[in-house]
């Protein structure tokens, strides 16, 4: 069953599109890749699944219900939760309290809030960080407080903005693992990502754009043995 | 990691052990509050209980702003339309109608509410310095219809009310308003109110969503944050205390006129005792009225020229002591506004986290 469906979505700035007729399903509890050179409005799509902008054209549907022309916040509170490619913590707040933001849209209890989101930093092993504050942390403390605040939300699906960017070997391989114990949660993710390796790990189907229209979707094999998708993106030497 | 973050961590991790801290919080403000309570028993100079009005205004002010510049992080710079919209409402129905003023403050805030609901729909929908241009923009639109309706507002000449009625509260009736004690009161009175409400404020899921809009917008947004909803409640809470405010000051001067209470300088002072003391905690309006009030009052009344004859630097009689004596005062304007400048200059944090750093420095320079 598919909980995302996006239906010949296009985003148009001024004459520029951005996106143009972008379709495609995500199965339930599955992990979609998204790839592609920069620029070909993978973020663009991201924004306007999560109603950061409106699409032109199309429409997103998710668990049934139509999505365009919700406001980010409602679309979280529907249990669509997304993180940033360039890092957002709430630079002036500790670790915890960036964690209980996402926490409280699910309670108005400060006490149930502080233990869902001690309980998401310890799946994402930061509990020991609580009380830093969140502008002080290194790059792949950042990514990984962004995924414990998304998760505070208590999402069913999950889109991930090249949570892998910037990180060192160790660091992406905990993001890794990390996405695949997400998984084991049920939760669904759609995730950008640069690195090829990781991408073809993680993902049971990856969709690659280019210049804002689908080149092509399928399992990660047949996306690495496909020419177009060679041609386009990886280059020979990923063969 | 500098300083300054390792300050926030160890003031954040005191705020962690919330049950200790509290108590401790809580027995210090019982104390301050109590010994400000007994404090006209024991000093009946009027001046001195008119500088400590003058802190009870500056820290209602403060505190108010705090709440959606400081704590949401809008910088509304035009706050004086809520100080002027409770001043004129109370001084308007005291002179016209006869209502005590103690239910025109309540008009008063009605008013401010409505203000705030107009700037909240329209200005919120800008960010950053746009918005605080036109906060300033409503703020002067109310000042120039103050000035301008002279029917209803007596315009530039201003209200001048010198009776105000009884006042009965737990069967004592006060009717002396020509002392300072009644006033400082109920001065004492909004502070903790306001104090009260900002803490509730930050020891609750509104605190916690302000903080999340002054740190990033977008990223409040997408953590399921109503960033309009959110604005306007903080705008709104903000406003009926600053309206408060200005009714309290309305009926302890007397007298409202355009300039004294809906003025650009008066919204600058608000987020002045702000800026200067520490923005987004309970303590910097506190710590900003300490400074600035004693501060231009020390400048106005001369108290520079007087403490330089003091020394004997400069005889007073001599042709530089006169003109010290003649243009210090005068200059009192320039030399707050310096001041202002190199506070902000070296301390950007506010003269709290400035505290807060040099305590850091020493404790560090120890090892």
């Amino acid at each position: 069953m598919a909980i995302l469906e996006i239906k010949h979505v296009s985003k148009l700035f001024g004459g520029l599109a951005a996106n143009s007729d972008v379709s495609f399903e995500v199965a339930q509890g599955s992990i979609m890749g998204l790839i592609g050179p920069n620029g070909a409005g993978k973020t663009t799509l991201f924004n306007c699944i999560t109603g950061y902008y409106p699409p032109s054209r199309g429409d997103v549907i998710f668990k049934g219900n139509r999505m365009n022309g919700l406001q980010p916040d409602r679309v979280c509170k529907l249990g669509m939760a997304r993180t940033w490619q360039k890092v957002r913590p709430l630079a002036k707040m500790t670790v915890l309290d960036n964690v209980m933001v996402g926490a409280l849209c699910r309670t108005n209890s400060l006490k149930l809030a502080g233990e869902i989101a001690m309980e998401q930093l310890k799946v994402v092993r930061m509990e020991g960080k609580a009380s830093f504050l969140a502008g002080g942390l290194p790059i792949g403390e950042r990514k990984k407080l962004e995924m414990a605040r998304v998760l505070a939300t208590t999402p069913e699906l999950l889109l991930l903005d090249e949570v892998m960017g910037g990180l060192n070997q160790s660091e992406s391989e905990e993001i890794i693992q990390l996405i695949l114990d997400i998984k084991a949660r049920g939760i669904t993710q759609m995730v950008i990502e640069h690195d090829m390796k990781a991408i073809m790990r993680i993902s049971d189907r990856i969709v690659v754009l280019t210049s804002g229209e689908k080149l092509m979707e399928g399992t990660p094999e047949e996306v690495v043995s496909n020419q177009a998708v060679i041609d386009a993106y990886l280059g020979e030497s990923h063969i | 990691m500098d300083t300054s973050q390792i300050v926030m961590e160890r003031s954040e991790k005191k705020a962690g052990g919330k049950a200790a801290f509290f108590s401790a919080e809580l027995i210090i403000a019982v104390v301050v509050v109590g010994a400000l309570a007994l404090f006209p028993g024991f000093v009946s100079s009027p001046y001195t209980l008119h500088i400590m009005i003058l802190l009870f205004l500056s820290t209602i002010n403060g505190q108010s702003w705090n709440l959606i510049g400081g704590y949401a992080g809008q910088y509304s710079v035009g706050h004086a339309a809520y100080f002027g919209a409770g001043a004129y409402t109370t001084m308007l129905l005291l002179q016209q109608m006869q209502i005590a003023p103690w239910f025109g403050a309540i008009a008063g805030m009605g008013v401010a509410l409505v203000v705030a609901l107009i700037v909240g729909s329209i200005c919120f929908r800008l960010r950053g310095p746009y918005f605080v241009l036109a906060s300033i923009a409503v703020a002067e639109i109310l000042r120039l219809s103050a000035m301008n309706l002279k029917d209803v507002t007596n315009g530039a000449e201003g209200i001048l009310v010198t009776e105000l009625p009884a006042l009965t509260i737990a069967g004592r009736t006060i009717t002396d308003f020509s002392s300072k004690v009644p006033f400082y009161y109920i001065g004492l009175g909004l502070v903790i109110v306001t104090v009260l409400v900002t803490y509730l404020v930050q020891h609750s899921k509104l605190g916690y969503y302000f903080q999340a809009i002054r740190e990033d917008q977008d990223a409040a947004h997408s953590l399921g944050i109503n960033l309009s909803f959110h604005k306007n409640v903080a705008l709104i809470l903000s406003a009926l205390l600053t309206s408060l405010a200005g009714s309290f000051y309305a009926i302890y001067v007397g007298f409202v006129d355009p300039p004294t209470v809906l003025g650009l300088d008066i919204s600058v002072q608000i987020v002045l005792i702000c800026i200067i003391g520490g923005i987004g905690t309970i303590y910097g309006p506190v710590v900003g009225s300490l400074v600035l009030v004693p501060l231009s009052e020390a400048l106005r009344s001369n108290l520079i020229a007087e403490s330089i004859f003091k020394t004997g630097l400069v005889s007073e009689t001599s042709n530089v002591g006169a003109f010290l004596k003649e243009n210090l005062a005068h200059a009192h304007a320039l030399i707050y506004g310096v001041l202002v400048v190199v506070v902000i200059l070296f301390m950007p944090d506010g003269v709290l986290g400035f505290a807060r750093k040099l305590i850091v420095k020493r404790k560090g320079g120890r090892g």
